[in-house]
């Protein structure tokens, strides 16, 4: 039987379709009581990854467990793990109540559970249309009940925001923090950093099949360069008393302002005063996550703009 | 496995194709029973005719009291048994389809009690389908032929085992199938041609070539319909008196037993096709990525 640990462990995994090389020796884990974001762009190996931790998949080599099993030894693994892979899954002629009782009783949960993931999800007033008539964001929101009816300990999602309106991803990101924080163990993959930015504590990024980062969001944050905007009485003064205190990346911007980097705010504004300069305006320059998760993973399957515009760069990768 | 076996029922009841598919299979029954009691009383009335008697008592035999409609009873359950066929082919193909199977798979220990509970399930509606093809089959001969026509108790007895084996059987050939060939359009064509035309016109190139007339009784059809047909004919011939050689095989053909084996025979024959198609997609599904 599993150890109940609540731990995701990914080692050394690779899958090969074919001539593809989907995942490529990739290794992380995942710990309780906290939201990690499993991150890449389209074809980086993320849904695979995740089917191979539940056991659709076989690896070709590697292991990827949960409470130190291979998904297929859990036992009972609707009480243990929970999985919204797509917004698919669903006879379009089975009402939602039916369908999650048929899971209800596959997992050995009682018949209630069915109508109390309804209410969570907020779809009570739906439970008996069925589920082929549901919009997209309705299938999503039945795709997360389903997982929940085994009120298991670890939460697997691939792209669950999908299809989602505002409130429901609000909704989401609440539902999964509170998870998190009753000590359960919560993976979430997205192409997107900022669609799970405000949810996740902890980030595997990975691009072509393997891992580019592992670990703390904090920790990827503090990697990026932080630069100050300044907007001073005398910027010529105030750039001389700078370069004295050390600072080497200096530059003024057409609105007037300086951009300083290698100092914080309280230094700039520490260095203004020595100079006698006074300061109109003063802020941080909040780290871009974005570029940074676009330097990691850029490349892969890179799309172009349309030939005769020719303004921008890059797609979707 | 309790757990899962009551999921995999409420899978079959909480979507129509069930009954969908009962409709025609007691149509098919009601409509070939009414039909063998017809026929088979009319050619009773035909040789009760007088020249026909004279005829006949020549010959030292006495058709009019041979149980025709009998004949027709085999044909009918081979006919009615294609809907649970096809009852058991989109079993694992819908599945496949509609991607219920990745949450299948999630919420069973293994594959392979997945696959047990399902097998269970529709071994149940196999004989659910079975029991009603028999029923009404019956019904359409007793409402349309005279006492005299019909088989004894033992007879009936008989004819239900077969056609809730061969029932159930056909079920199962389906659902190995449909794992096979998980596409529920794809499998439903394949076996519905297969059953009602290709293997149809394999068993006369057969004969045609001249093949023993046994090879027939080997191939799916004609093993599941030996099954059935076997039993009719045997039960005609226990009633008949005296009945030709060249009659006998005449009469094994109308029943849908011609170059069949003895029942029980022709049912591990079919049994054998079965557990092919049956462990070829269990195989399979157990290998199967599901991307
Ligand atoms: N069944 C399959 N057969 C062949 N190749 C596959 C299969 N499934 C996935 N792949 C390939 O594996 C690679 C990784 O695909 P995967 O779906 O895991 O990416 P992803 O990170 O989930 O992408 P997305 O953000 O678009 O969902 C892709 O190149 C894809 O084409
Ligand atoms: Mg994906």
């Amino acid at each position: 039987m599993h150890d109940g640990s609540g731990l995701i462990a990914v080692q050394n995994l690779t899958k090969q379709f074919g001539s593809v090389t989907a995942v490529q020796n990739l290794s992380f884990t995942v710990s309780p009581g906290s939201v990690t974001g499993f991150l890449g762009p389209n074809g980086a190996g993320k849904t695979t990854t995740l089917r191979m931790l539940l056991g659709l998949v076989k690896p070709t080599s590697g292991t990827a467990t949960i409470n130190g099993r291979p998904f297929h030894q859990l036992g009972r693994p609707g009480r243990v793990v929970g999985a919204v892979l797509e917004a698919q899954g669903f006879h379009p002629n089975r009402t939602a109540r039916n369908h999650l009782r048929v899971y209800a009783s596959a997992i050995g949960v009682p018949d209630a559970q069915a109508d109390q993931v309804l209410g969570l999800v907020g779809l009570s007033t739906a439970a008996g249309r069925n589920v082929g008539g549901f919009s997209l964001g309705m299938k999503q929101r039945m795709a997360v009940a389903t997982a929940l009816l085994g009120d298991p300990q670890v939460l697997v999602l691939d792209e669950p925001a999908n299809g989602l309106d505002p409130e429901g991803i609000a909704w989401l990101r609440n539902f999964l923090q509170s998870f998190a924080r009753m000590g359960r163990t919560v993976l979430i993959s997205s192409h997107l950093l900022a669609e799970v930015e405000q949810t996740v504590d902890q980030v595997v990024i990975v691009s072509r099949g393997q891992t580019m980062y592992y670990g703390p969001l904090e920790h990827l944050r503090q990697q990026q360069q932080r630069r100050v905007f300044v907007q001073p009485s005398d910027v010529g003064a105030l750039a001389t008393a700078l370069r004295e205190a050390g600072v080497q990346a200096l530059e003024q911007l057409p609105d007037g302002r300086l951009a300083v980097s290698g100092m914080d705010a309280k230094q700039v504004a520490d260095a203004a005063l020595r100079a006698g300069v006074s300061v109109y305006g003063i802020q941080e320059e909040q780290a871009d996550l974005e570029q940074i998760f676009f330097r990691l993973t850029s490349g892969q399957f890179a799309g172009h703009a349309p030939a005769p515009y020719q303004q921008q760069q890059g797609g979707w990768a | 496995m309790g757990d899962l076996v009551q999921a995999e029922l409420r899978k079959t009841t909480t979507t129509t194709l069930w009954w969908a598919l009962l409709i025609p299979t007691v149509l098919v029954a009601l409509g070939g029973g009414l039909l063998s009691g017809l026929l088979g009383q009319s050619i009773v009335e035909v040789f009760s005719s007088s020249e026909a008697e004279q005829l006949s008592d020549a010959l030292g035999v006495t058709p009019d009291q041979w149980k025709f409609s009998l004949l027709g009873i085999g044909r009918t359950i081979n006919l009615a048994t294609m809907f649970p066929l096809i009852f058991g082919a989109l079993a694992i193909a819908n599945e496949v389809g509609t991607r219920t199977i990745t949450t299948t798979f999630l919420t069973a220990p293994s594959r392979v009690h997945a696959m047990a509970a399902k097998m269970m399930v529709y071994a149940l509606w196999g004989t659910i389908y079975g029991l009603a093809i028999i029923g009404f089959t019956a019904l359409g001969i007793v409402l349309t032929s005279n006492s005299g026509q019909m088989p004894d108790a033992g007879g009936w007895a008989m004819l239900t085992l077969v056609c809730v084996l061969s029932s159930i059987l056909m079920t199962m050939f389906g659902v190995g199938l449909g794992a096979l060939i998980p596409n529920s359009a794809g499998v439903v064509v394949l076996l519905i041609m297969y059953f009602l035309v290709i293997e149809n016109a394999l068993q006369l190139g057969l004969r045609i070539a001249g093949v023993p007339e046994t090879a027939v009784g080997f191939l799916p059809n004609g093993s599941v319909d030996g099954l059935t047909g076997s039993v009719a004919v045997d039960l005609f011939l226990a009633d008949a008196g005296v009945v030709p050689e060249e009659g006998v095989y005449w009469l094994r053909v109308i029943a849908g037993a011609g170059g069949a084996q003895a029942w029980w025979l022709s049912g591990l024959i079919f049994l054998a096709w079965v557990a092919a198609a049956f462990g070829g997609g269990w195989a399979r599904m157990t290998q199967k990525d599901i991307t």
